[in-house]
């Protein structure tokens, strides 16, 4: 899958499910001092990206150590690249 | 020099009158657990520290401290409800004796920590949110809510080291959800510097707290916890940004 397509995808994501304006979606906002999520918000995106992916991302470790939005486009593209993740779904 | 003659006074009334509260406390409850059942204790525990609270903020700050409270709805019918506050001080916890309700306060880890303070934060059912699992919480709070008792919550977690808020956690938003129970905003404004972070001098000025109208579940059902914790966060931000204005 392109960047391009998971940077836009993962927004709709935090536009979608947190109602976060577009404008302070950039790859350096931090997700929680800047968005302002919690431990918990992070339990709920998780879900939502799985649901918008398509993939598993419950139990990955590497979840703890994303703190900006970019960390999360670069995780989920190594997440597609592992799982051959070629098209967009939609559940 | 006089700001400082007159901390001297309040905190030296202040462990005085802890000292004596704390063993006319743990005498009454006592003697009241004696005749009344464990919930009809807890309540009148529960109303002695509230006006201990009030005699703390209200008369031993006197000439130093004014503390002002306005509420918007004056309305207590006797339902637990969730009071969300701003954090700008250590004196916030104790600015709640203004209300009058029964209510106990989710905290942070250390206020369990203070010597005897602590332990009866513990038996008045205070709960500690970082020392148990969120599903212990939920269900904790959830029975408290349940026999009206109410909780004070400060979601920023910590002091904000500046007029602006920080983030919401959103824990007793989800509880609000989960329990289908009242909302209700509270603003405190010019805390800040009584005292200041850091420090335990007491800044002569007033305090202002506002209790703000409820939100009620069918106003927030169809919220995820993420933007309701936002929403009121907002709604405390507005006012705050309104009477600092003006005052």
């Amino acid at each position: 899958m392109a960047q391009k397509e998971i940077i836009k995808m993962t927004n709709e994501v935090f536009e979608e499910a947190f109602e976060i304006e577009s404008q302070k979606l950039t790859p350096e906002a931090n997700i929680f001092n800047d968005l302002g999520l919690d431990s918990l918000d992070v339990v709920d995106l998780v879900v939502a990206l799985q649901k918008k992916f398509g993939v598993q991302i419950r139990n990955d470790e590497r979840v703890r150590n994303i703190r900006t939005l970019g960390d999360i486009y670069g995780f989920i593209d190594a997440l597609g690249e592992e799982n051959k993740l070629s098209l967009p779904r939609e559940n | 020099m006089k700001i400082l003659i007159l901390n001297i006074i309040f905190y030296s009334l202040f462990i005085v009158f802890t000292a004596i509260a704390i063993l006319l406390f743990s005498l009454f409850v006592f003697f009241v657990r004696i005749f009344l059942s464990r919930r009809q204790t807890m309540r009148r525990f529960r109303r002695a520290i509230s006006w201990y609270g009030k005699i703390i903020i209200k008369v031993l700050p006197f000439g130093l401290v004014k503390v002002i409270y306005k509420d918007y709805e004056q309305s207590n019918n006797g339902q637990g409800v969730i009071f969300v506050c701003n954090h700008r001080s250590a004196s916030d916890p104790f600015l709640m004796a203004c209300l009058p309700y029964e209510a106990i306060q989710v905290v942070n880890m250390w206020p369990f920590r203070l010597p005897i303070l602590g332990i009866f934060a513990r038996w008045a059912g205070y709960l500690s949110i970082r020392e148990m699992p969120f599903e212990d919480f939920l269900e904790k709070a959830g029975k408290l809510l349940k026999e009206g008792v109410s909780m004070v919550t400060f979601p920023e977690g910590t002091r904000s080291t500046s007029k602006a808020m920080g983030q919401f956690h959103s824990s007793v938003f989800r509880l609000a959800l989960e329990v289908r129970c009242p909302i209700v905003p509270m603003c405190i404004s010019g805390s800040e510097n009584i005292p200041a972070k850091g420090t335990r001098l007491l800044e002569p000025g007033k305090i202002r707290v506002y209790k703000l109208k409820r939100l009620q579940w069918a106003d927030y059902k169809d919220l995820t916890p993420f933007t309701l914790k936002n929403k009121v966060r907002d709604s405390i931000a507005q006012h705050l940004a309104v009477v600092e204005t003006v005052s």
